[in-house]
């Protein structure tokens, strides 16, 4: 070949630029697409927190309005915690990532769709668990409590849904599961998620400000009860946020192709 | 020609280990330049480094001229991988399209590729459901959707059978033909003299020889006589020019730089002389004799 200095496309080949909002849309549907016709994965993160919603609100729940918020912000992080990142390290296993991040599409929205898909799984957490409450007489929040404490746990879960996408680009599938489920449950355990603090030794009441989902369920709560200020948990979950977009980002950088 | 690729210097280190040692490699529009070397020699990091997975470290990469880690760069660019696991719920349709979006073209690109590729057929099917043959094919239809003006193979077809290889590269040769320019890693030698229009044979991250398959045969000037003989071993040995001679059954195997020297003697002395024939090198030993123990 003759090292001609001629650089660049064949005549007639340019075009715009990529649509993200495109790539979005199929990707999201993609994942979607992936639920409907996957749907044990949908049923089991649905049944197992709302069987035990029903477990101790017909222990508590009477005593309790407020389980639908502490329990609802479990069963909410335990999607969004678990699902992207889970996700995402199942992609990096079989190759499946690589072969988005050759592509001309940053990988943000690769990552931005997989946490918008688990969204409907968060929304039929709450559902369910509404519907188990009202069945059980324990349901006083109205329509538009409901409404508010689905966006705010949604809202809430994006900084839960970032530290579940750094586990995932470090770790295996199987190792991603054991880390997020190893912090989990005891942090929704100690944050009074599970068990009302109220109904719990003090030591719990003392630990649970220092861990991120009891402020995002005193934030659930506060949707459906008067309760004290809300900024201050507010802002302990943007700081969580800017603590695990960081985490995930070096996780990416460091992570091997 | 129109260069799609060109990486000039590079260099590239993991901690001590030195992976690229000063790499200068060119393709061409319409050109299908095969990466040949052993496990260990580099392929996989320069790969890596110009579908934009690595950082570079030292030297130069342009594919069409721009950054492989630019946008638009990548845009002009379409991945084939050694084994890719698709999504066990996505159907071979919704997975070209994905890539055509990807791509940034539009949906209804997918129907021509998956016709050209023979997909149509396959196209409403579970991606994890199909043969190897059938996901190199979806994997390249993948890469082609979005019209790339470079293909990069990463070993593209390990496993596969024979007619699934041959529909593979003859799907390649074709897009070749259409100003493609191909970068295709291999361990498979005799096979990318098939479909190779160059050969670079790298090893301990340096290019060790470059050229057409049949050029660097040609550095090998070695020719294997053979034949039946009614004459002696010793004589045969003893014949100017014939550097080693060994027996294998009823033929005689004789080494020679000077092929028609020896034959003039032969068919001279030897009435008995039989089922001639003269071997040149293949491409395999060529590249043994450069030195990478492929």
């Amino acid at each position: 070949m003759s090292a001609s200095g001629v650089v660049g496309r064949p005549v007639g080949r340019e075009r715009g630029p990529v649509g993200l909002g495109r790539v979005f849309v199929v990707e999201l549907v993609d994942d979607l697409r992936g639920i409907v016709r996957e749907p044990t994965a949908l049923f089991f993160s649905i049944v197992m927190p709302v069987g035990f919603f029903v477990l101790f609100v017909s222990m508590f729940g009477r005593q309790n309005s407020g389980m639908l918020a502490t329990f609802g912000t479990f069963g909410v992080l335990a999607v969004t915690l678990m699902n992207p990142g889970m996700g995402v390290a199942k992609d990096r296993e079989r190759g499946w990532l690589r072969a988005k991040q050759v592509s001309a599409v940053p990988v943000w929205v690769t990552l931005a769709a997989k946490v918008a898909a688990s969204f409907p799984y968060a929304v039929g957490v709450l559902v369910a668990m509404a519907a188990a409450a009202a069945a059980t007489g324990s349901l006083s929040a109205t329509p538009w409590q409901m409404a508010r404490l689905v966006v705010v746990l949604l809202l809430g879960a994006f900084p839960f849904a970032l530290l579940g996408l750094a586990v995932g680009f470090r770790a295996s599938t199987n190792a991603a599961a054991a880390i997020l489920n190893a912090l989990l449950m005891p942090s929704a355990i100690f944050s009074g998620l599970w068990m009302p603090l109220a109904f719990l030794p003090a030591f719990f009441s003392h630990v649970a400000p220092f861990l991120p989902p009891y402020h995002l369920a005193q934030l659930a709560l506060a949707q459906l009860q008067p309760g004290d200020g809300v900024l201050g948990h507010a802002l302990v979950l943007v700081a969580m946020t800017v603590v695990s977009a960081g985490l995930a980002g070096l996780s990416y950088r460091s992570a091997r192709p | 020609m129109t260069t799609v690729l060109d990486v000039q210097g590079v260099r590239h280190r993991y901690g001590g280990t030195v992976a690229l040692d000063g790499v200068d490699l060119r393709v061409g529009a319409g050109e299908c330049v095969a990466l040949l070397g052993p496990n260990g020699a580099g392929k996989t990091t320069l790969v890596n480094l110009v579908v934009g997975l690595l950082a570079r470290q030292a030297g130069t990469i342009a594919i069409v001229g721009g950054d492989p880690r630019a946008a638009a760069s990548r845009r002009e660019l379409g991945v084939v991988q050694q084994s890719l696991g698709f999504p066990t719920t996505l159907k071979v349709r919704e997975l070209v399209v994905g890539a055509a979006v990807r791509a940034g073209r539009p949906r209804s690109a997918a129907g021509p590729v998956l016709a050209e590729l023979g997909l149509a057929e396959l196209a409403g099917r579970r991606a994890v459901k199909l043969s190897g043959g059938q996901r190199q094919r979806l994997q390249l239809a993948m890469a082609l959707v979005g019209d790339p003006a470079l293909l990069v193979l990463d070993e593209p077809t390990v496993g596969l059978d024979v007619a699934a290889r041959r529909s593979f590269w003859g799907i390649v040769a074709a897009r070749c033909a259409r100003g493609v320019g191909v970068l295709v890693t291999t361990h498979l030698i005799e096979e990318s003299a098939g479909v190779a229009d160059r050969v670079v044979v790298v090893d301990k991250g340096r290019v060790l020889a470059s050229g057409t398959p049949d050029e660097l045969v040609a550095v090998l000037p070695d020719r294997t006589i053979v034949a039946t003989s009614s004459l002696e071993d010793s004589v045969l040995a003893g014949v100017p020019g014939v550097l080693s001679m060994t027996r294998e059954g009823r033929w005689v195997r004789l080494r020679t730089r000077e092929p028609e020297a020896v034959l003039r003697v032969l068919l001279a002395a030897d009435p008995g002389l039989g089922d001639l024939r003269v071997e040149q090198a293949g491409l395999e030993e060529a590249v043994v004799s450069i030195g990478a123990g492929v």
